[in-house]
């Protein structure tokens, strides 16, 4: 018996090591031959998909349009994408009226930022350092790195339910309700700098902003998750600090005046 | 070493049948009614085993070989489980071929034991013996092996009175 035990127990692990090998083989091949596991989003369905969510926001939240933040934020836009290169979104800057001092990107470009934030930001350069960070993290794909951590949920519920994964309204909440990584963080920082030197506004804005919401004694809670999203704003603000313009960078200042924009959002608010 | 006769089919009395082809059925009961756990379908074969062992030979068989080779699936599941959990909750932890290699390896194998637990329940039912490879021979051991009299027995408790 002993003999015979010893021997299907071979077979049963030179089958596992059968089926593993083919498995690997499998996923190994797909990966590549252009079916990239990690990027199997391409970016029509990153823009099909942020339409798609951006509805269930514009649900959600009512739209600040045709007043002078409005006007302001396009003239942001268009200063920090006439300097990207061969980008294959079609920016999308929307603001949303809360008192919350957020920004979020969803997929396919899709920007949308709050009116707290708008109030919040003492110049149109710290919102354009902010709309900076948030342009990092579409160009880099951290929100369809984002998805695929959601593909990676949906194996695990799958696996211990067998049951659907999801819907769309949960990868929405998904999205808006979790952080990126720390290492994204510090990307769309590093890109965001990058973008701001290009775009002649100084870099140094962003660690203003992230200064200010520390001096204000803002705690790390649900209304800066997105944007702050690990309690290590010193050490990002050091490395905001430490990054190292060009020696001819001059910046050029938005021909924006922030006393109007910031009033245009109190009337709005007061009509609302 | 000795061991008790195999019953025949037409000596196997129906209801014994269902039990026997009832320890393969359990997993997918456990899938339909949609248990969260992998590990939900596990308990439930070593509950149905323990419940059903001494009934009889034949039952205590097929009880035995569903649980016993439910271990490795589920085992495989878990593994899966805790490296999508990874990925998810850790930074550093990305989908990588590697996963998803093993990922097909978990569902092959998940798919290969549905397939033998279904045929395992068709001959149950029909009163017949069916043997996974290994557990079939652990599970026949266990419950068809004579144990010499004397060894491992208790004195008896009841006695006539003289």
């Amino acid at each position: 018996m002993r003999k015979g035990v010893f021997r299907d127990l071979s077979i049963l692990l030179l089958l596992a090591a059968f089926l593993l090998g083919g498995g690997y083989f499998l996923a190994r091949k797909l990966w590549s031959s252009g079916l990239d596991l990690s990027y199997q989003v391409s970016y029509h369905q990153e823009e099909q998909l942020g339409n798609l969510l951006s509805e269930l926001v514009l649900k959600q939240y009512s739209v600040v349009e045709g007043t002078a933040a409005d006007t302001a934020l396009q003239q942001i836009k268009d200063r920090l994408t006439h300097v990207l290169a061969r980008s294959p979104y079609h920016y999308r800057f929307v603001i949303l009226r809360s008192g919350e001092i957020n920004a979020f990107t969803l997929p396919g470009g899709n920007i949308y930022v709050f009116s707290g934030l708008i109030k919040f930001a003492d110049s149109p350069e710290e919102l354009a350092a902010v709309l900076a960070h948030e342009i990092g993290h579409a160009e880099k794909r951290h929100v369809v790195s984002k998805m695929e951590k959601q593909l990676s949920l949906s194996v695990l519920l799958s696996t211990l339910s067998g049951g659907d994964p999801g819907t769309v309204t949960q990868i929405l909440t998904q999205m808006l309700g979790s952080s990126f990584d720390r290492e994204q963080e510090t990307q769309a920082d590093q890109y965001g700098l990058g973008l701001l030197e290009k775009a002649k506004i100084s870099p140094r804005n962003l660690a203003r902003f992230f200064e200010r919401l520390n001096d204000k004694d803002l705690d790390y809670n649900e209304s800066l998750e997105l944007l702050m999203s690990h309690p290590h704003n010193n050490k990002r603000i050091e490395q905001v600090r430490r990054y190292k313009t060009a020696s001819d960078f001059h910046p050029v200042p938005l021909n924006i005046s922030w006393e109007r924009v910031k009033k245009s959002l109190s009337i709005t608010d007061a009509e609302n | 070493m000795e061991y008790a006769p195999l019953p025949q089919p037409e000596e196997i009395p129906e209801r014994e049948k269902e039990d026997a082809m009832g320890a393969y059925l359990m997993m997918f009961a456990a899938v339909a009614v949609g248990l969260p756990l992998p590990v939900i379908n596990l308990i439930a074969a070593i509950i149905y085993y323990f419940i059903n062992r001494k009934k009889s030979r034949f039952v205590h068989f097929h009880s035995l070989q569903s649980l016993l080779s439910q271990i490795p699936t589920t085992l495989i599941n878990w593994a899966l489980v805790i490296w999508a959990a990874a990925i998810f909750f850790r930074e550093d932890w990305k989908l990588t071929p590697e996963f998803w290699g093993y990922a097909i390896f978990a569902g092959a194998c998940t798919l290969l034991y549905f397939i033998v637990s279904i045929i395992a329940a068709y001959k149950a039912r029909q009163g017949k013996m069916y043997y996974f490879l290994l557990f079939g021979k652990i599970a026949y051991e266990s419950a068809f092996k004579i144990h010499p009299p004397g060894v491992g027995d208790a004195s008896p408790v009841n006695r006539p009175p003289f």
